[in-house]
């Protein structure tokens, strides 16, 4: 046989000159096709790029900024009732879709700039919780013995607390503001990560290609993030997009009991908790706020509901 | 002659002859023994059967109006002596007042029966509800719903929606009151005065009062509200001039303005109806108009009291202070007196002239006194007075007589909710019923309810009205006030009210050897602060 011939050609080289499995397609792009064909990916997919596309144009989309104070600039009043032009507001009366707030500044420029404010809280916490999970739960799955043991329990006792009375503590300590908000929520999302990681990296470690790197010498570093964790991050993914909505939920309970993000920030939950008072008397001022953090959590789990199957693998027939 | 303990102390016995021939009345008395403490009670005396005597170490012109203050409620003697003495007198108050405690639930209500006996006459109805809601919008649910019949502490926000709806009734609530944005001068740079002087001509406080204030709200001219007699003398505050304000910030070395924080607690009150919205607008006018920028910082409530009173808050902070009794001495004494570090460093500048003040009885030749006073506290700036709060309560229209008195809680006693039951929901949960170690609001609308004063405030003023005792006069130099007290009124537990209950109740109070000065905490703040000090610290 002609592959006998030619010892220094790899496996794969081989397989794919040969075409012996047919046309390969790369795991990722079947898995884009797969998410692109799920109804709640697509939908979740339109939510998330809207919402993005939202926080790089606020400043083009919102009127004004977020912490401009209306005062002596336009006749408005305070925590004044939405007024929309084509909706039959009175065309001489300054518009405002989404009403004007407690301190006479525009609702819909916070809500648009909050935007930004609560996809960086999203991506800042998952990134940080991401990085130290994935790492500790690659040792963990990969070296076992008392590294894991002691990983593990770590990852336990934090998982103990329900997460976000211990995000509480830890802000408590640390002191409110977003940054350390930021912080406790990365802190308490972290187990998830790791325990995930190292259950995919247990399973990948024993498979043959494993086996073979090692038997051809490659290091120990070299096969956990070269060969093991590609194959394991499927899993971790999905728990990621998943993880984005638990973040942005957890960064606006804690700025709604001033917590987290501090005025004038116009961050979602800091909104919602400084009218909270005004549900009845303005009721704009706690729904749309509202209504922006239901959308974004529900954007991230469509997207993370579509990636989950599209990346599948009972699916890939 | 007898003689009768008190305290700890040796205390004199009084004799018979005063009271009458037939029966020789023993009366308790506390003393100091002299006035080297420093405070303002010399002695308290049970000269008769209904007669207390109080003697001063100096003339209190105030006296009245501070004997009117609900922490110096009376309670029967033997209580005290053996309830007050186990703690157990927080949560088992007894007074001759219209109501009696029936039971506290605990993260719920306090029930109160009516008096059958009371002296005033017994009130229209069986039970009195205290419930307590911290949502402002949850109060006026409440109300709507008819689930209570009265609420404090009305949004501002929620007072168009009280005063359209037929079924309520809107009632303005006349309390003075001062908002105020402090500064520690210990710390830097509020050690100095001009960048102190620049913040009080930087802030647009109109602005803050037309804003964020309900109507009826006003813009201070001075610390104290210009209702109250000798508030309002000197020269009233600065104009809003922030180039004056840039060009003297910027002399002081801080021409790009500086960082720092702005600390307050979220809690409502008649000066402060919405704090976190006014320290956005202060951190936003400090910004725009001096390029100073404050960070907005929540504190819990008792530790930003703490905090604050004690002069360890680095930044500025955000308190105020509504009238106790109807007196200048009550704002002006309080906060700027020797000893004071609210503010850091208290100012000689401006407390020599209260010392001297606080001992003239007639306003009127007091009124020099206070116009330096007050002109020192414009010139060293300790804070910038930013608005006198409008504010108010709110009931239903079948409750008849409702009202909210200027100074202290409503009296229910002369409500007729036309049922057998009143409810009145208030902010908070009593801290506990034994007000003389209570500063607490919502712990003294319980407490007056079931313990009277000597004196009270009038439904519609500040002016004293007989209470227990019938009268109150003094002496030429206002040194020693003697009280005729009511005959014929009986305590919830059936003991006859006489002078003994009178001295023990003060005694417990103000005598820091006392068996009785035990309190919720022991720190008996209103008597401490009221009188300059305890009695026989050791």
């Amino acid at each position: 046989m002609s592959t006998l011939g030619r010892a220094s050609a790899s496996v794969s080289e081989v397989i794919a000159e040969e075409g012996l499995l047919g046309d390969p397609v790369p795991l990722w792009k079947r898995a884009w096709g797969r998410l692109l064909r799920k109804r709640s990916g697509q939908v979740g997919l339109i939510m998330i790029t809207t919402l993005i596309l939202i926080a790089i144009f606020a400043p083009l989309i919102a009127p004004y900024g977020p912490e401009d104070v209306l005062i002596g600039v336009e006749d408005v009043s305070r925590r004044e009732a939405p007024c929309v032009h084509i909706l039959g507001c009175d065309s001489s009366r300054p518009q405002h879709l989404m009403g004007v707030d407690g301190n006479f500044r525009d609702a819909f420029s916070r809500v648009v700039y909050g935007t930004r404010v609560s996809l960086m809280i999203g991506l800042t916490t998952v990134t940080a919780a991401l990085f130290f999970g994935v790492l500790l739960g690659s040792i963990a799955g990969y070296f076992g013995g008392l590294l894991d043991n002691l990983i593990m329990r770590v990852m336990d006792v934090i998982l103990g607390f329900p997460s976000l009375l211990l995000a509480i503590a830890i802000v408590a300590v640390l002191g409110p503001g977003i940054q350390n908000a930021l912080l406790a929520i990365s802190i308490v999302t972290l187990p998830a990560y790791a325990r995930v990681t190292r259950a995919s990296v247990l399973s990948v470690k024993e498979l043959d290609f494993v086996a073979a790197t090692r038997v051809l010498g490659g290091s120990k570093w070299r096969i956990l993030f070269r060969r093991i964790l590609p194959n394991a991050l499927t899993p971790i993914v999905v728990l990621a997009t998943l993880g984005i909505a638990t973040a942005i939920l957890d960064a606006a309970g804690l700025s709604f009991l001033g917590l987290g993000a501090q005025p004038p920030t116009p961050e979602w939950g800091t909104m919602l908790g400084s009218e909270r008072n005004q549900i009845f008397s303005a009721p704009h001022l706690v729904f749309f706020p509202g209504i922006a953090i239901m959308i974004t959590v529900l954007g991230f789990n469509l997207l993370g509901d579509g990636l989950r199957d599209a990346l599948d693998p009972r699916l890939n027939s | 002659m007898k003689y009768r303990l008190l305290g700890g102390l040796a205390v004199s016995a009084l004799a018979a002859a005063l009271a009458g021939p037939a029966v020789a009345f023993e009366g308790l008395s506390v003393s100091a023994g002299d006035c080297d403490y420093g405070g303002k009670l010399l002695s308290i005396e049970a000269t008769a059967e209904h007669e207390v005597v109080f003697t001063m170490c100096k003339p209190d012109p105030a006296f009245e109006a501070k004997a009117a203050f609900t922490p110096f409620g009376i309670q029967p003697s033997e209580h005290i002596a053996s309830a007050g003495v186990d703690g157990s007198i927080i949560e088992n108050p007894i007074g001759t007042g219209p109501f009696s405690l029936e039971s506290w639930n605990r993260g719920d209500s306090v029930i109160l029966a009516a008096n059958e006996d009371y002296w005033g006459g017994a009130p229209a109805f069986d039970q009195l509800v205290i419930r307590w809601n911290s949502e402002g919008a949850g109060r006026l649910n409440e109300l709507l719903s008819g689930q209570v019949d009265q609420i404090t502490n009305l949004s501002p926000d929620d007072f168009a929606t009280v005063q359209n709806n037929p079924d309520l009734q809107f009632l303005p609530v006349a309390n003075p009151n001062v908002m105020y944005l402090a500064m520690t001068n210990t710390f830097e740079p509020f050690n100095d005065v001009r960048v102190r002087q620049a913040i009080a001509m930087g802030i647009d406080r109109e602005r803050i009062v037309n804003n964020f204030y309900p109507e009826g709200s006003q813009v201070p001219g001075y610390f104290t509200p210009c209702s109250l007699p000798n508030g309002c003398e000197g020269d009233p505050w600065y104009d809003f001039d922030p180039e004056a304000a840039k060009a003297l910030l910027a002399e002081a070395g801080f021409p790009d303005g500086f960082d720092t924080a702005i600390y307050y607690r979220d809690v409502f009150r008649g000066y402060l109806p919405e704090p976190g919205v006014v320290a956005v607008e202060l951190q936003t006018q400090l910004r725009d108009n001096l390029g100073i920028n404050a960070e907005v910082v929540v504190m819990e409530s008792g530790e930003f009291i703490d905090e604050s009173t004690s002069g360890r808050l680095d930044g500025f902070y955000m308190l105020g202070w509504g009238a106790d009794y109807p007196h200048v001495t009550n704002f002006l004494d309080y906060h700027f007196t020797r000893g004071t570090v609210q503010f850091g460093d208290a100012f000689p500048e401006i407390y020599e002239s209260l010392l001297e003040a606080s001992t003239i009885a007639d306003a009127e030749t007091a009124a020099p006194l206070y116009a330096t006073a007050n002109n020192a506290i414009r010139e060293l700036v300790p804070m910038v007075p930013i608005a006198h709060g409008a504010s108010a309560s709110a009931a239903l229209a079948t409750l008849e007589g409702a009202h909210f008195r200027p100074f202290g809680a409503p009296r229910f006693e002369v409500d007729n909710p036309g049922k057998s039951t009143l409810v009145f929901m208030q902010n908070a949960e009593p801290i506990s019923l034994y007000c003389a170690d209570e500063t607490d609001g919502e712990s003294l609308a319980v407490c007056q309810q079931i313990t009277e004063t000597l004196l009270q405030y009038g439904l519609d003023s500040g002016e004293t009205e007989p209470a227990l005792a019938t009268d109150c006069s003094a002496n030429e130099d206002s040194t020693v006030w003697t009280c005729t007290l009511r005959e014929g009124v009986t305590f919830h537990d059936g003991s006859a009210f006489d002078a003994d209950d009178v001295v023990a109740s003060w005694a417990a109070g103000i005598d820091a050897s006392n068996p009785a000065h035990v309190g919720n905490t022991g720190s008996f703040d209103y008597y401490a602060y009221l009188w300059d000090g305890f009695m026989n610290v050791e």
